[in-house]
């Protein structure tokens, strides 16, 4: 874990690795989620890169964890550590009403695309112009996979326009809360609690 | 892959139910083979253990 030293530039995390490693954003994400879970919940790592939140949930809670990822470096990371993982692009190949809670650190920060240098780093990391290109479609989503009374949360940053994506939200039936922040020395991280709204 | 996992899977185009076929097992775990859309009838190659459940327009398009 990498919890004590704050972020470095994107550019700086260039070829560390080809996976994304846990980061106070994964735990916050982890130890927010673990307050909500129940007994046999079927939970969803969406994008799990290193694992560290799916085993967190599944260590810490008695719930069964499916993790994805677009990247295959990070699927066969998953694999190595028991995760049951599917290579997936977000909620794709789920079902509809299949999961109780979903969790996602998604790619986050707003990159210039001048800047950006095409490796799964990036990926992992970038959410195009606004922050928000994979998020959005998550959240276009969300909803279909979730079982009645199911719930997930996102991570954020304030980099990424928390409002934004609360409008988007609502835009897609969802509704939703902050329910944990942590600042930062140059960005302020939440967890965003979503559920789907009530139908009318 | 635990075919267990079969339960929240579904075919990425057209969210329909998959069908699996085994080329490998070992004890409960499928190591090979492919899981096919029973509408469309797309098949997903089970790799190394993981099933890969991107659309086939995503395959190819990945870094290295």
């Amino acid at each position: 874990m990498t919890g004590e030293s704050d972020r470095p530039p994107l550019a700086d995390r260039r070829d560390i690795d080809r996976v994304y490693q846990p980061a106070e954003d994964s735990r916050l994400l982890a130890e927010t989620a673990l307050e909500y879970l129940e007994t046999d919940d079927m939970v969803l790592d969406v994008g799990t890169g290193s694992g560290y939140v799916a085993r967190r949930l599944a260590e810490e809670a008695s719930v069964d964890v499916v993790v994805t990822d677009l990247n295959p470096h990070a699927c066969r990371q998953a694999r190595e550590a028991d995760l049951p993982v599917v290579r997936a692009d977000l909620l794709g190949p789920i079902r509809d009403s299949a999961v109780d809670v979903a969790v996602f650190n998604p790619p986050y920060l707003p990159t210039d695309p001048d800047d950006e240098w095409g490796d799964w780093m990036e990926r992992a990391l970038s959410g195009g112009d606004d922050g928000r290109a994979v998020i959005d479609p998550f959240l276009a989503d969300l909803r279909r996979v979730l079982v009645p009374g199911g719930e997930a949360f996102l991570l954020l940053s304030s980099l990424t326009g928390v409002e934004a994506v609360r409008e988007e939200a609502r835009a897609n039936g969802l509704t939703s809360m902050v329910v944990a922040s942590e600042s930062h020395s140059f960005e302020k991280l939440v967890v965003l609690h979503l559920r789907p709204s009530r139908p009318g | 892959m635990d075919e267990d996992l079969m339960d929240i899977l579904c075919c990425p185009l057209d969210k329909h139910e998959l069908e699996l076929e085994v080329d490998e097992r070992e004890g409960e775990e499928i190591i090979a083979g492919r899981l096919i859309c029973t509408e469309c009838g797309e098949a997903y190659p089970i790799e190394d253990g993981i099933p890969n459940l991107l659309p086939p327009d995503m395959r190819e398009d990945a870094p290295a």
